[in-house]
């Protein structure tokens, strides 16, 4: 070759410059196909007051493949610890309850709220999907998932398929999932409305239970200009089974005083020092909702506005409106403020108490996420791209739950006294994504 | 740039998220991916791609009787007055030459004439190859434009530059002629009009160099630019175990050792690539340094 090799490239440039008449419109970009694509996650949610604590590790690959099918393997494991509102109420004395296990018991001081600290969880999860176009205005997907806790075991499927219409402008698309999950809690599941026994007597616990979950998506994507896309979708839920909580239960009270009865345990055993009523749901809950996204571009800045209502058949009714917007900063970083508003309407079983000598609801919860309540989200995301081309992002959010207890709930003492355990969480997130 | 050409006819089917048009020219099957909808548009859009490489072929192949690379070599030492692409062409095949001290030469075609390459141990006498190599070398030509004279039983073959700068062409057509983005690719030779809307980029496939080789294809995005390969897989002999590729150095008339069995090379032209990929097929066992040393993206087969 000649003296200065990198002389050839230059000069094959020019020369074939003057060959075609022209200089390239741009700069070649070509790459070998990345092979896997990696989103991971490390996300912390901890609540105050020693409430709860969850620490994930999320980890999601994308393998592609020519004609643009994918395969996507999805991994999460995250332990939870911390105490959580069991349903029963505070009392003016110490109230001793029985553990889930049955093994033992444990002691709440006067005045203060009943948590169970047992409440310790370690969780893994697999996710498996494949996509790829059928022809070349229709897609499919299909999906399996899967989580393992020593308590809970969820199986599910999926699948999907869409179209796209009008120079693809519009994308009308439909999804299916069903999912069967079987409980097996520590010292078997409780026999709704059942009285906490002393600890060892297992009288009030059943074997595991199972629920099945039917769910279905219908939705339409249109993309209204060069600058806004919108989406809309119907989703309908249904779900059957065991539906209630097996750690949740209500005090049985006093229909005057509103005090909870108590009791004393047999001779030589330790438990429940007052009367407490596992709770019971129905068998079957329906959920429809529709949710409608918006996505805004504006110069670089995209705005992205959603909202979704939800009613089901246990007469909770929810409105969720979530903004985010994108801010680029340079080429390379970007800013994203968050905010989330959510409200909803309690069950039309939830309740607070149940009263003694009084005929059982058929149905009862006093589980506070099934009560009256509202949630604001706040947060700022900062992402980069990384010299490698990778893209990292922290995230930092703050939870505020709110609730209030109808009045007509509460019982004499019980008023003033109980509250809606108002929540307070910080969301800390880690992310990073790269190709290999 | 060989064998007898098939119907010159273009047809449109709908490929992956795109539009695709098939038509031949050059020996090689030719395909333009098109990101557009409509069917109609994606068959003019063909048919322009396919009358200018039409063009360029019935010009520049040296197997179509009476065009000007025939002209130049019935001329028999008379000097020809070539047109300004011609020149272009001409020029382009000079700076080639000097640029690779030699291994790049448009007049070495008529090695063929003792070398065939069909998977059989049946080498050259020596002597063969030293009697055509006397009418070989552009040293030994005169070009000064518009003039070109060839001496008496010496060929030209722009055969080497042909294909890529047809694609470039094709390619520029294109741009002025839709919004839409293209994948312009004559026989893995291509070159991307404008950034894709549609898809991250477009995506094509470096065929394994044999089949039985058990390795998968290769998959390369591109977003703009260009790919060009060139390559030895089904051309080659062998005798005592020694494998000779097809790539002939000019100056020895003798296959060049150690040539990789395909190298892909990335740039802003499909031209630019394409000589890149040669250059570096003549450089033997140094292609991946001479590669490396242009601070190129390649992808070698060995």
């Amino acid at each position: 070759m000649t003296d200065n090799k990198k002389s050839v490239s230059a000069t094959l440039a020019a020369a074939t410059c003057s060959l075609l008449g022209s200089a390239p419109t741009a700069p070649v970009q070509a790459q070998e196909e990345p092979n896997w694509d990696f989103n991971t996650a490390l996300l912390y949610y901890g609540e105050d007051n020693d409430r709860v604590q969850d620490l994930s590790l999320n980890i999601l690959g994308k393998r592609y493949f020519i004609d643009d099918r994918s395969l996507t393997l999805g991994l999460t494991v995250d332990t939870l610890t911390g105490a959580t509102p069991t349903g029963a109420i505070r009392q003016g004395v110490p109230q001793t309850f029985t553990r889930p296990s049955g093994s033992s018991a444990y002691t709440i001081p006067a005045n203060e709220l009943p948590l169970d600290d047992t409440f310790k969880d370690t969780r893994a999860a697999v996710s498996v999907g494949w996509e790829q176009p059928l022809g070349r205005l229709w897609k499919t997907s299909v999906g399996f998932s899967g989580s393992f806790e020593y308590d809970y075991t969820h199986v599910g499927l999926n699948g999907s398929l869409s179209r796209d219409f009008n120079q693809r402008n519009t994308t009308l698309s439909g999804g299916l999932a069903i999912a069967h999950d079987t409980w097996d809690p520590v010292g078997g599941t409780p026999v709704p409305f059942a009285p906490m026994l002393d600890v060892g007597d297992t009288g009030n616990k059943t074997g595991g239970e199972t629920k099945d979950v039917i769910d279905a998506v219908i939705g339409v994507t249109q993309v209204i200009s060069r600058q806004l896309i919108v989406q809309l979708n119907y989703s309908f839920s249904n779900s059957t089974g065991y539906l209630t909580d097996p750690y949740k239960f209500l005090s049985l009270v006093d229909g005057t005083t509103g005090e909870t009865i108590t009791r004393v345990p047999a001779p030589g055993v330790e438990g429940p020092s007052h009367e407490f009523r596992f709770e019971s749901r129905p068998d079957d809950r329906t959920k429809h909702s529709l949710y409608t996204q918006a996505k805004y571009y504006m110069g670089g800045k995209v705005l992205d506005a959603s909202y979704r209502y939800m009613t089901d058949d246990w007469e909770i009714d929810s409105h969720t409106l979530d903004l985010r917007l994108r801010w680029p900063i340079g080429e390379k970083s970007f800013l994203e403020p968050h905010l989330r508003f959510y409200t909803q309407s309690e069950a039309d079983f939830y309740t607070i108490s149940l009263v003694d000598g009084a005929e059982l609801p058929a149905f009862a919860s006093a589980d506070y996420r099934l009560g009256d309540f509202d949630a604001i989200t706040a947060g700022l995301k900062y992402g980069w791209t990384t010299r490698g081309g990778n893209e990292m992002s922290v995230r930092a959010e703050l939870y505020r739950q709110t609730g209030s207890i109808p009045g007509d709930l509460l019982i004499g003492n019980q008023v003033g006294r109980e509250t809606y355990p108002d929540l307070d969480a910080i969301i800390l997130q880690f992310s990073y994504r790269f190709s290999r | 740039m060989q064998g007898r050409a098939p119907a010159r006819e273009v047809s449109v089917e709908a490929g992956q998220d795109c539009l695709v048009g098939h038509f031949a020219a050059m020996a090689s099957p030719c395909e333009i991916l098109i990101e557009a909808d409509a069917h109609d548009e994606a068959l003019r859009l063909a048919r322009i791609a396919a009358d200018e490489a039409w063009r360029v072929e019935d010009k520049f192949s040296r197997y179509r009787p009476g065009n000007i690379v025939a002209r130049i070599n019935a001329s028999r030492a008379e000097a020809v007055e070539v047109d300004d692409e011609t020149a272009a062409l001409l020029d382009f095949a000079a700076t080639l030459h000097a640029l690779s001290d030699g291994r790049f030469d448009i007049t070495s075609g008529v090695l063929r004439e003792v070398w065939t390459f069909d998977g059989s141990d049946r080498l050259p006498e020596p002597q063969a190859v030293s009697a055509v190599l006397r009418r070989v070398g552009w040293d030994r030509v005169t070009w000064r434009r518009p003039f070109f004279t060839l001496q008496a039983g010496m060929q030209v073959d722009l055969g080497g530059i042909g294909k890529e700068y047809a694609v470039d062409r094709v390619a520029g057509m294109l741009r002025e002629a839709t919004t839409c983005s293209a994948l312009v690719n004559f026989g893995g030779d291509l070159a991307v009009t404008r950034a894709p809307q549609e898809r991250r980029a477009w995506r094509v496939g470096i065929e394994p160099v044999s089949a039985d080789e058990g390795r998968s294809e290769t998959v390369l995005e591109i977003e703009s630019g260009a790919l060009a390969t060139s390559g030895d897989s089904r051309r080659f002999l062998i005798k005592d175990g020694v494998r000779y590729s097809h790539i002939l150095d000019p100056r020895s008339g003798w296959p060049v050792e150690g040539a990789p069995r395909s190298v892909t090379v990335a740039a802003d032209t499909c031209t630019q690539a394409g000589m890149l990929s040669t250059l570096a097929m003549l450089e033997g066992y140094n292609a991946e340094a001479f590669l490396d040393g242009e601070g190129v993206k390649y992808w070698c087969r060995r």
